[in-house]
C-alpha cells in the first residue's frame, strides 16, 4: 500500500491495557528515513509503554508495530534502544569500552565472542561520541551527560538505522543537552530515523515532527503546526475525564479478559 | 560435640573432604557474582531452603520397597538403585529449585505482590512442605534432617567428590562460554532483551546451575548457611575490582581459599566445619572493605589525611611567603592567626616544609628556600589563574573569587591548562599581575 521503501517504524492502532485500564488508545504514526521525532506527554501518558510495545517487550491488546515494514521480532538487528541511565547500576564492574562494546553482542550466539572488527566498531562509536580518552575508566567515573554519551555510542555501534531514546535531556544542563541534541541531529543527518522521548518543552521546535501524547495521540505533525498552546493544554491540561469514567465503569463490570471492552473510543 | 574425632587430619578422606568443599566454594563464589550483580541474594537463600522437599522426596523414592508395586514399580525400583543416592538427590532438590524459581515468577505476575514477599512466601512454603514429608516418613527410615539444615563433613563420601569434581568445572566452563552474554544480560537486562537476547532462560540458566551447586554444597555448610557462600566471597570480590572477569576469579579463589581455610580452622580450634567456612568468608569481605584500594575505608582515610596535609604544608608555605622570614619564636602563633589553623597543626606542618627542603631555619628566623618561594609563586599564580577563571567563565562575582580559588589552588597542576584555556591573561580580576610560571 506504501511506495517501495518501508518506513523506518509504523505504529498503527496502537492499543496496550494494563489490567483492563488502557495506557495507550489507537496510537497511530509513522517516521521517515532521516527523521527526528519528539514524543512527548506528561507523566502517566504512555510514553514508556509505547516505547517497550516498538521494542515487542510487550503484546499489544490491539493493532500493532512495523519496523521496517515487518514485526519488530524480524529486525532487531536494525533497531536500537537507548533507556534512560537510572535504569542500570553504576557501579557494575564494566570499563566504558566494555559496555560499548555491548551494543554488538545482540548479533552474537550463546557462545559468540566479540571480535576485532567489533572491536574497531565500538572504538569507532566511542570516538564519535568524543570519548575515547573513557575508554578504559570505569562507568561510576562518569558524569549524567557523559553516562547517556555512552548509552549514545553503545546504539551507534549496534548499527542501527531507527533508534528509540528514552529521555535523553533528563536531569543534564544545558550545555550537555546540547551537546547530546548535536550528536541525536548528525545520527539523523545520515540517515537514521530518531526517536526521542522528551520531557523537555522548551526544544520541540527542533525536531521534525512532534507526536503529543496522552494516552491518545493529542497532536501529531511538524512542531510549527503541531505545538500551539490548545494542544498543550489538550496534552498536560488533566485527563480526558468522560473517557476515563467509562473505563472505570468497564473494569468494574468486567468478568471476561476480552481485551476490546478496554477500547472505549 | 567433639568434632576432632570425625576424621584423622590432613589424611586422604580429609583431604577428599577439603578439596570437595573447596570445589562447592569455587562454584558458589564464581555463580555468587551474578547473585550479588543482579540483587538476587534472597533468592539465593530461597533456593538453598526451597530444596528441601526434592531432596526428601529423593530420599523417599529409595526407601520405597518397588518390587512390591508390580512390573512398573520393578522398573522404577531398578532405576532408583541404580543412580548413586547423591546424583538422585541432585535431581530431585534441581527439580524444586528450578519450581521455586518458577513459582516466585508467577506469584510476582498474577498478584500485587511484590517480588521480596513472593520470594518470602514461596520458599517458606516449600520448606514447610519438607518438614511436613520428613514427619511423614515410615520410622524404619532416618532423614538427618540436622545435618541438611547444617551440613556435616562426615557425610561426605565418594560420590560427592566425583560429582562436585564435574558440576564444578562444568559451571565454569558455562560460564566461560557465555561470558558476553552472561555480561550483557546482568548489565542492562532491558537493552538485552531490546537486542532479542532471552532474558528469562539466562536467568533460568542461572537459576539451574545456582540450585544444582547449593544442592551438592548442602553437605559442606547446610542450607542455612550455605547462602553465605553464595554473596560473601562474591561481595568482597566486588569491593575490589572494576573489571567483570577479575571479580568472577577472586570471588571463585575467595569461596576456595574460604572452604579449604576454613576446614582446617575447624580442625585446629576443634569447630564444625560449615560456620568455620563462613567466618572465613566473612572476615575476608571485611578485610575487603577495610583495605579496598578503590573505595576501602582505610585507603580513603589515609588518601584524606594525605589531601589535607598537603592543603595545610601550602597553607603555611603561602603564608610564609608573603609575610617574608619570621622570628622562629611565636612563628606557628603568628600563622595561626593567619590561616586559621591550630598552633600544633602549624608546627607539624612547618616541620614536614623543612623536611622537604622548602623551609628552613637561619639565625632563629623561619625562611623559604628557593625551591619553598618557587613552589609559593606556583601556587600564587594558581590561585590568580583560577579567580581569573572564576570571574570570567564561571560568571562569578570577582568580590566572592577569592574563597574559591583559596581552594582550587591546591589543583596547581591544572595551572599551564587553566592558562591556555585562558589565553594567557596577565592579570588577575583584582588587577594583581599573574606571575609566569
Amino acid at each position: 500500500m506504501t511506495d517501495s521503501p518501508a518506513h523506518p517504524l509504523e505504529v498503527r492502532d496502537l492499543t496496550v491495557a494494563y489490567d483492563a485500564r488502557p495506557v495507550l488508545r489507537s496510537v497511530s504514526f509513522r517516521m521517515e528515513t532521516g527523521q527526528m521525532l519528539g514524543v512527548v506527554g506528561p507523566n502517566g501518558a504512555g510514553k514508556s509503554t509505547l516505547l517497550k510495545a516498538m521494542l515487542g517487550l510487550i503484546e499489544p491488546d490491539f493493532g500493532g508495530v512495523e519496523v521496517f515494514g515487518r514485526p519488530v521480532d524480524r529486525v532487531r538487528r536494525r533497531l536500537a534502544y537507548v533507556p534512560q541511565t537510572e535504569g542500570v547500576d553504576w557501579d557494575f564492574p564494566v570499563t566504558v569500552g566494555e559496555v560499548v562494546l555491548m551494543g554488538r553482542y545482540g548479533g552474537k550466539r550463546w557462545f559468540g565472542r566479540p571480535n576485532a572488527e567489533d572491536r574497531a566498531a565500538a572504538a569507532d562509536a566511542l570516538r564519535r561520541v568524543g570519548m575515547t580518552d573513557f575508554a578504559r575508566r570505569h562507568i561510576r567515573q562518569l558524569s549524567g551527560g557523559q553516562q547517556r554519551r555512552v548509552f549514545l555510542a553503545r546504539a551507534l555501534c549496534q548499527g542501527a538505522e531507527l533508534l528509540l531514546l528514552d529521555e535523553p535531556f533528563a536531569g543534564v544542563d544545558a550545555a550537555t543537552e546540547k551537546a547530546i541534541f548535536a550528536l541525536i541531529e548528525q545520527m539523523a543527518d545520515e540517515g537514521k530515523a530518531m526517536l526521542i522521548v522528551n520531557h523537555d518543552l522548551s526544544i520541540l521546535d527542533r525536531f521534525d515532527q512532534v507526536l503529543l501524547l496522552n494516552q491518545r495521540v493529542v497532536a501529531f505533525g511538524p512542531p510549527e503546526e503541531v505545538v500551539t498552546d490548545a494542544n498543550l493544554r489538550a496534552t498536560y491540561g488533566g485527563r480526558l475525564s468522560l473517557l476515563d469514567e467509562a473505563d472505570e465503569t468497564l473494569r468494574q463490570r468486567r468478568n471476561t479478559r476480552d481485551p476490546h471492552l478496554a477500547r472505549t473510543t | 560435640m567433639d568434632h576432632s574425632q570425625w576424621l584423622v587430619p590432613w589424611g586422604p578422606r580429609w583431604i577428599a573432604e577439603t578439596v570437595c568443599s573447596m570445589l562447592v566454594g569455587v562454584a558458589c563464589g564464581v555463580l555468587g557474582v551474578f547473585v550479588v550483580l543482579r540483587r538476587m541474594a534472597l533468592i539465593g537463600d530461597a533456593l538453598s531452603h526451597a530444596v528441601l522437599p526434592g531432596v526428601v522426596f529423593a530420599f523417599l523414592l529409595t526407601g520405597v520397597a518397588w518390587s512390591g508395586y508390580g512390573a512398573v514399580g520393578g522398573a522404577v525400583g531398578s532405576v532408583v538403585t541404580a543412580v548413586p543416592e547423591p546424583i538422585l538427590l541432585l535431581v530431585g532438590a534441581t527439580f524444586t529449585g528450578l519450581l521455586t524459581a518458577v513459582l516466585i515468577n508467577l506469584v510476582v505476575r498474577f498478584s500485587r505482590t511484590k517480588e521480596d514477599s513472593s520470594i518470602g512466601i514461596v520458599f517458606t512454603g516449600m520448606f514447610a512442605v519438607g518438614i511436613v514429608m520428613i514427619s511423614s516418613l515410615p520410622r524404619s527410615t532416618h532423614f538427618d534432617l540436622k545435618c541438611f539444615l547444617f551440613g556435616d563433613p562426615l557425610a561426605i563420601g565418594r560420590a560427592d567428590l566425583w560429582m562436585m569434581g564435574v558440576i564444578c568445572p562444568l559451571v565454569l566452563l558455562t560460564i566461560g562460554a557465555m561470558y558476553y552474554r552472561l555480561k550483557l544480560v546482568s548489565f542492562d537486562p532491558l537493552v538485552a532483551a531490546a537486542m532479542g537476547v532471552s532474558v528469562a532462560a539466562v536467568h533460568y540458566l542461572i537459576m539451574g546451575m545456582l540450585s544444582v551447586t547449593v544442592v551438592a554444597g548442602l553437605k559442606t555448610t547446610g542450607v542455612v548457611l550455605v547462602v553465605a557462600m553464595v554473596i560473601t566471597p562474591a561481595s568482597a570480590a566486588y569491593q575490589l575490582t572494576n573489571r567483570f572477569w577479575v571479580m568472577l576469579v577472586l570471588s571463585g579463589v575467595f569461596g576456595a581459599a574460604a572452604a579449604g581455610v576454613g576446614m582446617s580452622a575447624a580442625f585446629v580450634f576443634n569447630a564444625p566445619t560449615g560456620p568455620a567456612m563462613v567466618l572465613v568468608a566473612v572476615l575476608i569481605f571485611a578485610l575487603s572493605v577495610l583495605f579496598s584500594p578503590g573505595h576501602g575505608v582505610v585507603f580513603d582515610r589515609i588518601r584524606r589525611r594525605r589531601l589535607a596535609r598537603h592543603v595545610e604544608n601550602e597553607d603555611v608555605l603561602k603564608s610564609l611567603y608573603r609575610s617574608g622570614p619570621r622570628p622562629l619564636a611565636g612563628y606557628a602563633a603568628a600563622v595561626s592567626a593567619d590561616t586559621q589553623m591550630s598552633v600544633g597543626r602549624v608546627a607539624r606542618a612547618l616541620r614536614r616544609l623543612r623536611g622537604e627542603g622548602l623551609a628552613d631555619e637561619v639565625a632563629g628566623e623561619v625562611v623559604l628556600s628557593p625551591a619553598g618561594v618557587a613552589h609559593a609563586e606556583t601556587m600564587v599564580r594558581a590561585h590568580r589563574l583560577w579567580e581569573t577563571y572564576l570571574a570570567e567563565r564561571a560568571n562569578t562575582d570577582p568580590a566572592y573569587v577569592h574563597e574559591e580559588a583559596e581552594r582550587l589552588e591546591h589543583a596547581h597542576d591544572l595551572a599551564e591548562r587553566l592558562d591556555e584555556t585562558l589565553g594567557h591573561p596577565d592579570l588577575d580580576p583584582h588587577g594583581q599581575a599573574i606571575p609566569r610560571g
